[in-house]
């Protein structure tokens, strides 16, 4: 009964991925997932060929995207077949749909690897209808407080589904995911070596976390990213492993390369949190069996998915849009790191916007207070704005306290797209750097091209 | 000569959750505009000695709950310094998860640990989180505090101790209940984030003044709106926003 309602829900499948393809491929991820979902709840359990050796979850806060992207790119690349939910889906309905594009009619698939993206939420609900053999797990830090509260919840959550029959692939320079490795059979490390973009925080106000042991202090030698880098409990043994088995060395960021068992591997994304998922892809296909130089190749033609950094062209200035992920400072303070490697004068907009993912809608903008802004304020900036009804003057005060003149900031308290650019218009700079929501982005960029048609129309 | 405020900033790097740090950085801020020399002592480690004596504020900011038995047992440790602490109507505040400290007792989904109880109050873990906007007004003066809440405990009052009576939000114990965090004598207990003393620089200035007052220290300067005008401002802004949610899904 059980396999007549799998088929059932596989032929439904089937049906919606073919007339998602015809009306919008672009949409509908995972709405062939969703259906067979809710016609048979364990329904990715019941396919058939699936070696779960070869069964890859990427899980984490950061870099999951990427990395699953990357991973995949390099396999195909080398001939294999692989199955995955490129397209962002990560919840179990997207994995699902995943498995119903690449399955025969009855469900069997014959691909090489299985590597999916897991919303670290929902990470245990995936692993109980298919217990992969092999999880990827990033990074876990602050992130969507609304939904996560702490980083220990989502800690909590993983670590009660990781066993002893499970090889970890882990960031060693990341307490929190470090961590995990004793509840593991395997644990395979990687990480990225002291480098040029490698810095230190001596601050009065400078703050690490706590160890994920023992619950005091944890002191990081130098940081490759926030919160990730060489370090060591102050109470504690507990510390970044002095060798692991995927180290990257020798980057070089003017050549835009790096060393990784000696070979040099060329890459496109100098970024140093692009460094640890080029590593590692560089760990799982490797254990795999795929060449270094197939790897190579494959990262020469990794293009990373659109969205995260965009620009636009207004008048005469190039604005060039950052996208964070929100409540998440990481992804600021990345985002602010890189506006910080231009030197040339310009002006910074900030549109920390309320957050409206769902009910109810808050103004948190608590997490730029996790962010140092010392590098962005001495980086040339000659004016910020900041935009937005609600936060806007919550956004400045915190470029206020970070040291900024307030009489350099234009502060307004609005969403409206033509008052935004009006005040863009008054500075004769033309070097634009935006941080906002995707929606405001998208909104912008219709704002721009409607601009331009009004110009054309003229 | 210059009138001092000491200021206990309690294990900085481990209650590190949301931004608060910004609270000291208010604390300072505020002082200065007082011309009050603000000095700011960490206390990092649990092996770091504590000096009641010579401090007037103690701060814990928000942290993760699996953190706070470790405080807790090393507060234990001085109790006879941290009860004078306290019975000299010295000021601690708390943030969040870290009321677990003073409470009596935090009950989590699978297990619970006894605080140093203080405040007569239990926490409880949550089924869910809930993360919302809060704006409230302090019980001992009308004062009006705008934060964010991010909610993973509920807190259960056993005594009349409330610090403030709700406007919007979700309330000690729930969506239908209008009180706010807890105050037993000097010790200020609130569930608003923000950083709250960041958004409510009036707050900031009543607890330095307040914790002067308490040793022998009366600050005659006050700050007036145009001092915080860019706070007034962000409050209007969101309780304009708040105006406009009407009723959510909350629980």
């Amino acid at each position: 009964m059980k396999k007549i309602r799998f088929l059932f829900a596989l032929f439904i499948g089937k049906i919606i991925c073919f007339l998602v393809n015809i009306i919008n491929k672009e949409k509908g991820t995972n709405i062939a997932g969703v259906f067979a979902c809710k016609l048979q709840k364990d329904f990715i359990s019941h396919f058939t060929g699936i070696d779960y050796n070869k069964v890859f979850f990427i899980t984490g806060t950061n870099g999951k995207s990427t990395t699953n992207n990357m991973i995949v790119h390099t396999l195909r690349n080398s001939g294999k077949k692989v199955t995955s939910n490129l397209e962002g889906a990560n919840l179990l309905t997207g994995v699902a749909t995943a498995l119903i594009k690449d399955s025969s009619l009855f469900g069997k698939l014959n691909s090489d690897f299985f590597v999916f993206e897991t919303d670290e939420r929902y990470f245990s609900i995936i692993y109980k209808y298919l217990p992969a053999k092999n999880i990827c797990i990033t990074n876990l830090q602050k992130d969507q407080v609304q939904r996560n509260g702490e980083p220990d919840y989502i800690y909590q959550k993983i670590k009660s589904v990781i066993n002893k029959d499970m090889t970890l692939y882990l960031n060693n320079e990341e307490p929190r995911v470090k961590s995990l490795s004793k509840y593991a059979g395997k644990s395979i490390f990687y990480g990225v070596s002291k480098n040029d973009k490698s810095f230190v925080k001596n601050d009065f106000y400078d703050v690490s976390l706590p160890c994920p042991i023992c619950n005091d202090k944890i002191i990081f030698d130098y940081y490759n990213v926030d919160n990730i880098g060489n370090f060591k409990c102050s109470n504690c043994e507990f510390k970044s492993n002095e060798t692991i088995d995927f180290l990257a060395t020798d980057i070089n960021y003017d050549k835009a390369t790096f060393k990784c068992l000696d070979y040099t591997y060329s890459i496109n994304n100098t970024e140093p949190f692009f460094i640890y998922n080029y590593v590692l892809c560089i760990a799982i296909c490797k254990t795999f069996g795929i060449s270094e130089n197939e790897i190579q190749e494959a990262f020469k033609n990794f293009k990373n998915i659109s969205g995260r950094l965009e620009t636009l062209h207004y008048k005469n200035k190039v604005i060039k849009y950052i996208r964070i992920k929100q409540e998440n400072p990481e992804t600021l303070q990345s985002a602010l790191d890189y506006i910080s490697c231009d030197k040339i004068p310009k002006i910074f907009v900030l549109g920390l916007e309320e957050l409206k993912d769902f009910a109810p809608y808050y103004t948190n903008t608590f997490y730029a207070f996790d962010c140092n802004l010392d590098k962005l304020i001495s980086s040339n900036v000659q004016r910020y704005i900041c935009f937005s009804e609600a936060v806007a003057y919550d956004s400045a005060n915190r470029l206020i306290y970070a040291g900024i003149d307030k009489n350099n900031i234009s502060i307004l308290p609005t969403d409206d797209d033509t008052a935004i650019m009006q005040e863009l218009d008054k500075y004769d700079i033309n070097n634009v750097y935006l941080i906002t929501w995707l929606k405001k982005y998208y909104e912008l960029d219709k704002y721009i091209k409607n601009h331009k048609e009004d110009k054309k129309n003229d | 000569m210059i009138n001092e405020l000491n200021i206990l900033w309690m294990y900085p790097d481990i209650l590190n959750l949301h931004g608060d740090r910004g609270n000291i950085m208010a604390f300072e801020k505020i002082g200065n505009m007082l011309d009050i020399k603000v000095n700011i002592n960490k206390v990092e480690s649990y092996n770091n000695e504590i000096d009641f004596e010579n401090n007037d504020i103690m701060f814990f900011n928000v942290g993760e709950i699996k953190v706070m038995p470790t405080i807790i047992e090393t507060l234990k440790k001085y109790s006879n310094e941290l009860q004078k602490f306290i019975d000299d109507n010295k000021t601690i505040v708390l943030i969040g998860a870290s009321g677990c400290i003073m409470a009596k007792k935090t009950i989590r989904k699978d297990s619970e640990f006894e605080g140093l109880g203080f405040l007569d109050m239990d926490l409880v873990e949550r089924k869910s989180i809930y993360g919302d906007d809060i704006l409230f007004k302090l019980n001992e003066n009308n004062m009006e505090i705008v934060g964010c809440q991010i909610k993973m405990l509920d807190t259960i009052l056993h005594s009349d101790i409330s610090l403030a009576t709700l406007e919007y939000g979700s309330g000690n114990n729930g969506y239908n209940e209008k009180t706010e965090g807890a105050k037993y004598k000097n010790i200020i207990y609130t569930n608003a984030l923000g950083p709250v003393f960041i958004k409510n620089p009036w707050y900031t200035e009543l607890l330095i003044k307040n914790a002067l007052k308490n040793k022998g220290i009366n600050i005659e300067k006050i700050l007036t709106d145009n001092d915080f005008a860019l706070e007034i401002n962000s409050l209007n802004a969101i309780k304009n926003f708040i105006n406009q949610k009407g009723e959510k899904d909350v629980s």
